[in-house]
Protein backbone atom coordinates (compact mmCIF):
# COMPACT_ATOMS: atom_id res chain seq x y z
CA UNK A 1 0.00 0.00 0.00
CA UNK A 2 1.45 3.71 -0.81
CA UNK A 3 0.63 6.43 0.56
CA UNK A 4 1.33 9.79 -0.62
CA UNK A 5 4.34 11.82 0.71
CA UNK A 6 2.50 14.88 2.31
CA UNK A 7 5.03 17.23 4.88
CA UNK A 8 3.18 17.56 8.01
CA UNK A 9 4.70 19.56 10.51
CA UNK A 10 3.59 18.47 13.69
CA UNK A 11 4.41 18.74 17.36
CA UNK A 12 5.51 15.12 17.99
CA UNK A 13 7.08 12.36 16.11
CA UNK A 14 4.29 9.74 15.23
CA UNK A 15 4.03 6.62 17.59
CA UNK A 16 4.87 3.30 16.31
CA UNK A 17 2.85 0.79 15.87
CA UNK A 18 2.67 -0.63 19.35
CA UNK A 19 -0.23 0.61 20.99
CA UNK A 20 0.31 2.34 24.34
CA UNK A 21 -0.42 1.66 27.73
CA UNK A 22 -4.33 2.20 27.99
CA UNK A 23 -5.45 5.50 29.69
CA UNK A 24 -2.18 6.64 29.61
CA UNK A 25 -2.35 10.21 31.74
CA UNK A 26 -2.73 13.61 30.13
CA UNK A 27 0.18 14.60 32.20
CA UNK A 28 3.58 13.94 29.37
CA UNK A 29 3.99 15.40 25.91
CA UNK A 30 1.17 17.75 25.22
CA UNK A 31 0.30 19.18 21.78
CA UNK A 32 -0.53 22.79 21.23
CA UNK A 33 -3.74 22.69 18.88
CA UNK A 34 -4.47 24.90 16.23
CA UNK A 35 -6.97 27.96 17.61
CA UNK A 36 -8.33 30.74 16.01
CA UNK A 37 -8.90 34.40 18.39
CA UNK A 38 -12.00 36.75 17.50
CA UNK A 39 -13.00 40.10 19.32
CA UNK A 40 -16.35 41.89 19.07
CA UNK A 41 -17.05 44.44 21.26
CA UNK A 42 -18.54 42.81 23.78
CA UNK A 43 -15.90 39.65 24.03
CA UNK A 44 -13.21 37.49 22.60
CA UNK A 45 -14.07 34.12 20.44
CA UNK A 46 -11.65 31.26 20.61
CA UNK A 47 -12.14 28.04 18.28
CA UNK A 48 -9.53 25.92 19.07
CA UNK A 49 -9.58 22.39 16.85
CA UNK A 50 -9.41 19.23 19.24
CA UNK A 51 -9.88 16.29 16.30
CA UNK A 52 -11.24 13.24 18.99
CA UNK A 53 -11.54 14.69 22.41
CA UNK A 54 -15.08 14.81 23.77
CA UNK A 55 -16.37 15.90 26.39
CA UNK A 56 -15.30 14.18 29.68
CA UNK A 57 -11.63 13.80 28.62
CA UNK A 58 -11.96 17.97 27.78
CA UNK A 59 -10.56 20.38 30.54
CA UNK A 60 -11.13 24.05 30.64
CA UNK A 61 -9.99 26.35 33.67
CA UNK A 62 -10.11 29.84 34.24
CA UNK A 63 -7.65 30.64 37.22
CA UNK A 64 -4.90 33.82 37.89
CA UNK A 65 -5.62 35.31 34.57
CA UNK A 66 -6.04 32.90 32.30
CA UNK A 67 -7.35 29.95 30.69
CA UNK A 68 -6.23 26.46 30.23
CA UNK A 69 -7.45 24.26 27.70
CA UNK A 70 -6.26 20.29 28.25
CA UNK A 71 -8.09 17.68 25.95
CA UNK A 72 -7.32 13.71 25.99
CA UNK A 73 -8.39 12.16 22.99
CA UNK A 74 -10.87 9.12 24.04
CA UNK A 75 -10.47 7.21 21.33
CA UNK A 76 -8.02 4.17 21.75
CA UNK A 77 -6.52 2.15 19.12
CA UNK A 78 -8.05 -1.56 19.33
CA UNK A 79 -5.91 -4.38 20.40
CA UNK A 80 -6.05 -6.66 17.19
CA UNK A 81 -5.10 -3.24 14.90
CA UNK A 82 -2.26 -2.73 13.01
CA UNK A 83 -1.33 0.36 12.32
CA UNK A 84 0.43 0.79 8.68
CA UNK A 85 0.55 4.60 8.54
CA UNK A 86 0.56 7.30 11.28
CA UNK A 87 0.01 10.96 11.02
CA UNK A 88 -1.68 12.01 13.81
CA UNK A 89 -0.80 11.71 17.59
CA UNK A 90 -1.98 10.08 20.30
CA UNK A 91 -0.91 13.08 22.76
CA UNK A 92 -3.58 15.02 24.58
CA UNK A 93 -3.64 18.72 24.15
CA UNK A 94 -2.64 21.64 25.84
CA UNK A 95 -3.54 25.23 25.42
CA UNK A 96 -2.96 28.37 27.53
CA UNK A 97 -4.31 31.99 26.85
CA UNK A 98 -3.29 34.71 28.86
CA UNK A 99 -6.12 37.92 29.20
CA UNK A 100 -4.40 39.58 32.44
CA UNK A 101 -8.03 39.64 34.00
CA UNK A 102 -9.76 41.61 30.96
CA UNK A 103 -12.09 38.94 31.05
CA UNK A 104 -15.09 38.19 33.31
CA UNK A 105 -14.39 34.79 33.99
CA UNK A 106 -17.82 34.49 35.91
CA UNK A 107 -19.72 34.25 32.54
CA UNK A 108 -17.56 32.20 30.15
CA UNK A 109 -19.29 29.87 27.81
CA UNK A 110 -18.08 27.01 26.39
CA UNK A 111 -19.35 24.58 24.01
CA UNK A 112 -17.45 21.56 22.38
CA UNK A 113 -19.32 19.97 18.93
CA UNK A 114 -17.24 17.48 16.48
CA UNK A 115 -13.86 17.87 17.96
CA UNK A 116 -14.29 22.01 18.03
CA UNK A 117 -14.28 23.45 21.13
CA UNK A 118 -15.98 27.33 21.11
CA UNK A 119 -15.47 29.47 23.89
CA UNK A 120 -16.73 33.14 24.50
CA UNK A 121 -15.00 35.34 27.16
CA UNK A 122 -16.85 37.97 27.67
CA UNK A 123 -14.71 41.51 28.28
CA UNK A 124 -14.26 42.74 31.84
CA UNK A 125 -16.60 45.92 32.13
CA UNK A 126 -13.77 48.28 32.26
CA UNK A 127 -12.57 47.09 28.98
CA UNK A 128 -15.88 48.00 27.29
CA UNK A 129 -15.71 51.36 25.35
CA UNK A 130 -17.66 53.39 27.69
CA UNK A 131 -19.60 56.78 27.44
CA UNK A 132 -17.89 59.80 29.69
CA UNK A 133 -21.06 61.96 30.41
CA UNK A 134 -20.30 65.56 30.25
CA UNK A 135 -21.73 67.79 32.80
CA UNK B 1 -11.24 28.78 11.59
CA UNK B 2 -8.31 27.62 9.67
CA UNK B 3 -6.57 24.39 10.75
CA UNK B 4 -3.04 25.03 10.40
CA UNK B 5 -0.70 22.46 11.49
CA UNK B 6 2.12 24.62 12.73
CA UNK B 7 2.58 25.35 16.69
CA UNK B 8 2.83 29.10 16.49
CA UNK B 9 -0.05 30.76 18.34
CA UNK B 10 -2.37 33.14 16.38
CA UNK B 11 -3.10 34.77 19.19
CA UNK B 12 -0.70 37.77 18.46
CA UNK B 13 -1.94 38.90 15.22
CA UNK B 14 -5.48 38.14 16.26
CA UNK B 15 -8.21 36.97 13.50
CA UNK B 16 -6.32 37.92 10.10
CA UNK B 17 -7.75 37.39 6.97
CA UNK B 18 -5.93 35.62 4.75
CA UNK B 19 -4.59 38.59 2.61
CA UNK B 20 -3.52 40.17 5.51
CA UNK B 21 -0.61 37.80 6.30
CA UNK B 22 1.05 38.92 3.23
CA UNK B 23 1.52 42.23 4.43
CA UNK B 24 4.86 42.99 5.76
CA UNK B 25 4.73 44.82 9.38
CA UNK B 26 7.91 45.74 11.03
CA UNK B 27 7.03 43.53 13.88
CA UNK B 28 5.70 40.62 12.15
CA UNK B 29 9.21 39.02 11.44
CA UNK B 30 10.02 35.27 12.01
CA UNK B 31 6.07 34.53 12.48
CA UNK B 32 5.47 36.22 8.81
CA UNK B 33 7.97 33.68 7.11
CA UNK B 34 7.06 31.03 8.56
CA UNK B 35 3.07 31.51 8.06
CA UNK B 36 3.74 32.00 4.06
CA UNK B 37 5.56 28.70 3.92
CA UNK B 38 2.56 27.34 5.56
CA UNK B 39 0.53 28.77 3.04
CA UNK B 40 2.44 27.88 0.36
CA UNK B 41 2.63 24.39 0.91
CA UNK B 42 -1.00 23.93 1.31
CA UNK B 43 -1.23 24.91 -2.66
CA UNK B 44 -3.46 28.21 -2.68
CA UNK B 45 -2.63 29.19 -5.43
CA UNK B 46 -5.38 30.75 -7.96
CA UNK B 47 -7.12 32.32 -4.99
CA UNK B 48 -9.57 29.63 -5.40
CA UNK B 49 -11.86 28.82 -2.10
CA UNK B 50 -8.58 27.94 0.49
CA UNK B 51 -8.09 24.44 1.08
CA UNK B 52 -7.23 22.88 4.21
CA UNK B 53 -4.75 19.72 5.00
CA UNK B 54 -5.75 16.82 7.61
CA UNK B 55 -3.64 14.19 8.99
CA UNK B 56 -4.80 10.47 7.97
CA UNK B 57 -4.30 7.24 10.24
CA UNK B 58 -4.49 4.14 8.30
CA UNK B 59 -4.53 0.44 9.95
CA UNK B 60 -5.68 -2.70 9.66
CA UNK B 61 -6.79 -6.01 11.24
CA UNK B 62 -7.77 -9.47 9.60
CA UNK B 63 -11.39 -8.52 8.11
CA UNK B 64 -11.06 -4.43 7.72
CA UNK B 65 -8.53 -1.49 6.20
CA UNK B 66 -9.75 1.22 8.52
CA UNK B 67 -8.57 5.30 7.28
CA UNK B 68 -9.19 7.97 10.42
CA UNK B 69 -9.03 11.28 9.41
CA UNK B 70 -8.92 14.18 11.89
CA UNK B 71 -11.27 17.03 10.46
CA UNK B 72 -13.14 18.83 13.32
CA UNK B 73 -15.85 20.97 13.16
CA UNK B 74 -16.82 19.90 9.68
CA UNK B 75 -20.39 19.86 7.75
CA UNK B 76 -21.29 16.12 8.50
CA UNK B 77 -24.06 16.27 5.09
CA UNK B 78 -20.69 17.98 3.43
CA UNK B 79 -17.99 14.49 3.89
CA UNK B 80 -17.61 12.78 0.91
CA UNK B 81 -16.05 8.79 1.05
CA UNK B 82 -15.67 7.70 -2.28
CA UNK B 83 -13.44 4.65 -3.64
CA UNK B 84 -12.76 4.80 -7.26
CA UNK B 85 -10.65 1.86 -8.58
CA UNK B 86 -8.74 0.81 -5.70
CA UNK B 87 -8.15 4.71 -4.48
CA UNK B 88 -10.05 6.24 -1.72
CA UNK B 89 -10.96 10.22 -1.99
CA UNK B 90 -12.23 11.75 1.50
CA UNK B 91 -13.33 15.46 1.32
CA UNK B 92 -15.23 17.39 3.26
CA UNK B 93 -16.45 21.11 3.90
CA UNK B 94 -16.22 23.81 6.71
CA UNK B 95 -18.33 26.26 7.11
CA UNK B 96 -17.49 29.63 8.75
CA UNK B 97 -20.56 31.50 9.39
CA UNK B 98 -20.39 35.66 8.78
CA UNK B 99 -19.11 37.10 11.80
CA UNK B 100 -18.19 41.18 12.35
CA UNK B 101 -16.25 42.49 9.35
CA UNK B 102 -16.62 39.45 7.53
CA UNK B 103 -18.76 37.41 5.18
CA UNK B 104 -19.67 33.76 5.54
CA UNK B 105 -16.61 31.85 4.43
CA UNK B 106 -15.74 27.80 4.06
CA UNK B 107 -12.38 25.46 3.23
CA UNK B 108 -12.54 22.25 1.45
CA UNK B 109 -10.49 19.10 2.30
CA UNK B 110 -9.92 16.84 0.38
CA UNK B 111 -7.30 13.49 -0.23
CA UNK B 112 -6.97 10.39 -1.79
CA UNK B 113 -4.96 7.67 -0.60
CA UNK B 114 -3.83 4.52 -2.90
CA UNK B 115 -5.33 1.35 -1.52
CA UNK B 116 -5.25 -1.17 -4.35
CA UNK B 117 -7.27 -4.14 -4.76
CA UNK B 118 -7.81 -5.01 -0.92
CA UNK B 119 -10.79 -3.20 -0.84
CA UNK B 120 -14.83 -4.23 -1.41
CA UNK B 121 -15.95 -1.13 -2.61
CA UNK B 122 -19.59 -1.77 -1.91
CA UNK B 123 -19.49 -2.88 1.61
CA UNK B 124 -17.47 0.23 2.67
CA UNK B 125 -19.18 2.26 5.76
CA UNK B 126 -18.09 5.53 7.55
CA UNK B 127 -18.51 7.33 11.07
CA UNK B 128 -17.78 10.86 11.68
CA UNK B 129 -17.21 11.12 15.63
CA UNK B 130 -15.79 14.13 17.59
CA UNK B 131 -14.26 15.23 14.85
CA UNK B 132 -12.68 12.21 13.48
CA UNK B 133 -14.18 10.54 10.20
CA UNK B 134 -13.19 6.52 10.33
CA UNK B 135 -13.99 4.77 6.87
CA UNK B 136 -13.93 1.05 7.25
CA UNK B 137 -13.26 -0.85 4.02
CA UNK B 138 -13.59 -4.86 4.68
CA UNK B 139 -11.30 -6.60 2.93
CA UNK B 140 -12.26 -8.71 -0.05
CA UNK B 141 -13.10 -12.29 1.07
CA UNK B 142 -10.09 -13.98 -0.56
CA UNK B 143 -7.55 -11.85 1.11
CA UNK B 144 -9.15 -12.57 4.60
CA UNK B 145 -6.79 -15.15 5.94
CA UNK B 146 -8.69 -18.43 6.16
CA UNK B 147 -7.71 -21.40 8.21
CA UNK B 148 -7.56 -24.44 5.97
CA UNK B 149 -7.87 -27.63 7.33
CA UNK B 150 -5.98 -30.57 6.16
CA UNK B 151 -6.84 -34.38 7.21
CA UNK B 152 -3.95 -36.62 6.66
CA UNK B 153 -4.78 -40.17 5.41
Amino acid sequence: MSLPASPMLSAQLPPTDVAGPANAPAAGATLKPAFALSETTDAFHVEVALPGVNKDGLEVLAKDGQVRITGRRAWRQPADWISLHRETSDDGYELVLTHDRHVDTGRVTAELRDGVLRLALPKAEDLKPRKILIN
Amino acid sequence: MRLVHCSYPVAYRGFAPLAARFNRSPWSGLETEIDRLFTAAQGEAGGGAPSGRFPVDVYEDKANTYVRADLPGVDRKAINVEVVEGTLTLSAERKMPAAEGRAETSISFRRSLQLGEKVQADRITAAYENGVLTVTLPKPEEVQPKKITVTVS
